[in-house]
């Protein structure tokens, strides 16, 4: 926000404190606090003693920009305000993601390539947001992108299924052993600890992103995520990023998770992966020019 | 048409809170709707959710060493005898050099296509004749021209899709976890991660103006038998060299532990004189892992490289030659 003057930055201090004024009182609002908290007693999966967590959904909000809380952002001058910024509060709780110092620097190199093309070798690309390319978002990334998902719980397993690049996970209700190897959405092992379904995922390869502005990890993440019910119509998602090689230490993200609840609304395909064909080969097309 | 499939008009979040209640008129789970009686007169052992619908959850391949379509050499029999099943099958694992054999790949058909009767597709339409196919990208095949960019490869080597529907097996990565919900059946295919999210609550398709590479499926139960209706493809997958307007009925039924009998009915007016049927083993398997296909697809560098290289090559020797 430096490019603010100071009149400007005085009134948005003024609008902070009425926001949070008037969100304070939300929070006492019986309803809201219902919603929030997890005292809600979910339906059963029939034939089960765990909550039906059957349905498409989705995140609301702006965190695969940038997980942490931003502002508005110009994009590609070209797109307009199209690939501009939304601001966001972020997910992160604490707000503080606690990489190690040369890990810092890579995220940063991450940031500045995040939009920019930068001239390819043959065989290698350099780096760019991966969702780019429609490569496989990872976990949580694949979370809190800007496209609905279906969870299908049966009574051994869960499908969760990704409109985004058609990515999908598998999670067995039982012990599963360790990652017979490294994949983009990991390798998933569920239980239920009460009305709360938890997914232990490891096996992860270090290509995904945590979201658009460059935030990385490596192949030692280990995500512990937690889905709750707390409404007919939501979700309380959280998860735990521990990652050894990259972080000083585990921490923690979390937001609600709503149910789409349009009259015609199904799991529809995004197949990105034609899209993304002259990003990734257009260096490589024949030129008409000797 | 028959098995177009009505529409009830049961909301989805009902049925989705509301199948613990016993089994209501408009509920189109035949199984919760079958009488017990009907269920005790069948001497076939069931696999059930706990929800009471038939049970098809598991990993399962399609694997099959059976062509599509009926060879020549055993032209009017549907079946091989003994010993040229053995010879079939000894001949298979040496050309595909196999570490082993498994005996699920074979069933002893000589063709998957049971419909029309001689093991083959029905003749082509006048119209599909006439029609400018040219080189079709959904097919296995290298393109007949210059490679001068990734749209002069297969969808298979692009990584768009591997495979269109229905699946006939390749000669590798032929597996697919079900998993069940209520009110849901969803097929994970490994190759090439997509889920086909399939509702059985009886809503109507997606509007014709939506075309998806794996169409737009849905679901009901016939007795035992999960029925597919499929429809809205888009105009690149080309089954068989068929046209967007394809329809495809699958059906899966669970006949053992550790087997599923699947089929799948196709037409498509446009393209054959008649609707034809094929039926191939779904048979339990391993777990189904990632198949990140397009990401790092050093295929497709390799051959526009090498094809830029080429190009470069052949302009110094113009140059040279001038």
């Amino acid at each position: 926000m430096d490019h603010m003057g100071k009149p400007l930055k005085i009134l948005n201090g003024a609008i902070a404190v009425a926001a949070t004024m008037a969100f304070s009182s939300l929070l006492t609002d019986p309803g809201l606090a219902q919603t929030l908290s997890s005292a809600y007693k979910a339906p059963r999966l029939p034939g089960t003693a765990n909550p039906n967590l059957n349905g498409l959904w989705e995140a609301v909000n702006e965190a695969n920009w940038d997980i942490q809380v931003h502002g508005a952002q110009a994009g590609p001058p070209q797109f307009g305000a199209l690939l501009a910024q939304p601001p966001g509060p972020g997910i992160v709780e604490g707000n503080e993601i606690p990489y190690q110092p040369w890990a810092l620097a890579k995220k940063k190199e991450n940031f500045e390539n995040r939009l920019v093309r930068v001239k390819y070798d043959e065989l290698r690309l350099l780096p760019l947001d991966p969702e780019a390319k429609c490569y496989l978002p990872g976990i949580p990334r694949a979370t809190y992108m800007p496209l609905p998902f279906q969870i299908t719980q049966g009574n051994k397993k869960i499908i969760i299924a990704y409109e985004f690049a058609n990515a999908s996970r598998i999670v067995p209700l039982e012990k599963v052993g360790p990652a017979p190897v490294d994949s983009y959405m990991g390798w998933s092992e569920g239980h239920w600890e009460g009305d709360t379904l938890v997914i232990d995922v490891t096996g992860f390869n270090d290509k995904t992103w945590f979201d658009r502005a460059g935030n990385f990890h490596s192949d030692a993440l280990h995500v512990v995520e937690r889905y709750t019910p707390t409404s007919p119509g939501v979700l309380r998602y959280e998860a735990t990023i521990e990652d050894s090689k990259v972080f000083t230490r585990p921490w923690k993200m979390s937001f609600p998770l709503y149910r789409r609840l349009d009259k015609d609304a199904q799991f529809m395909e995004f197949n990105c992966v034609p899209f993304s064909e002259e990003l990734i080969y257009g260096h490589l097309r024949k030129t008409t020019s000797k | 048409m028959s098995e177009r499939i009505l529409a009830v008009n049961t909301p989805l979040i009902v049925v989705a809170l509301l199948v613990c209640l016993p089994a209501a008129a408009q509920d189109r789970t035949a199984s919760k709707a079958a009488a017990p009686s009907a269920v005790k007169a069948s001497a076939a052992k069931k696999w059930l959710t706990p929800w009471g619908d038939p049970d098809l959850q598991g990993s399962w391949s399609n694997t099959a060493w059976t062509p599509l379509e009926r060879p020549a050499k055993y032209k009017g029999r549907e079946l091989m005898t003994p010993q040229e099943r053995a010879e079939e099958e000894k001949r298979r694992v040496q050309q595909e050099r196999v570490a082993f054999y498994d005996p699920s790949w074979s069933d002893g058909r000589t063709s998957l296509i049971y419909d029309p009767p001689d093991g083959l597709k029905p003749p082509l339409t006048p119209e599909a004749q006439r029609r400018q196919i040219g080189w079709n990208e959904s097919l296995r095949s290298e393109p007949p021209g210059p490679i001068n960019g990734p749209e002069d490869l297969n969808l298979r080597t692009r990584c768009i899709i591997r495979d269109p529907l229905p699946r006939i097996p390749a000669n590798y990565v032929n597996n697919y976890e079900i998993v069940q919900g209520p009110g849901f059946v969803s097929i994970f295919q490994e190759s090439t991660h997509e889920t086909r999210v399939i509702p059985l609550d009886g809503r109507p398709h997606l509007d014709p103006r939506v075309r998806q590479w794996f169409g737009d499926s849905r679901g009901h139960w016939e007795g035992d038998t999960l029925v597919v209706d499929v429809t809205n493809f888009n105009n690149r997958t080309r089954f068989e060299g068929s046209t967007e307007n394809m329809h495809l009925v699958e059906r899966w039924k669970r006949v053992a532990d550790d087997r599923i009998d699947y089929r799948f009915t196709v037409s498509d007016p446009a393209t054959w004189t008649k609707p034809w049927s094929a039926a191939i083993a779904w048979n339990k398997s391993g777990p189904v892992y990632e198949y990140a296909c397009h990401e790092d697809n050093i295929d497709m560098y390799a051959i526009l490289s090498v094809a830029r290289a080429a190009d470069r090559k052949a302009g110094e020797a113009a140059k040279k030659s001038k």
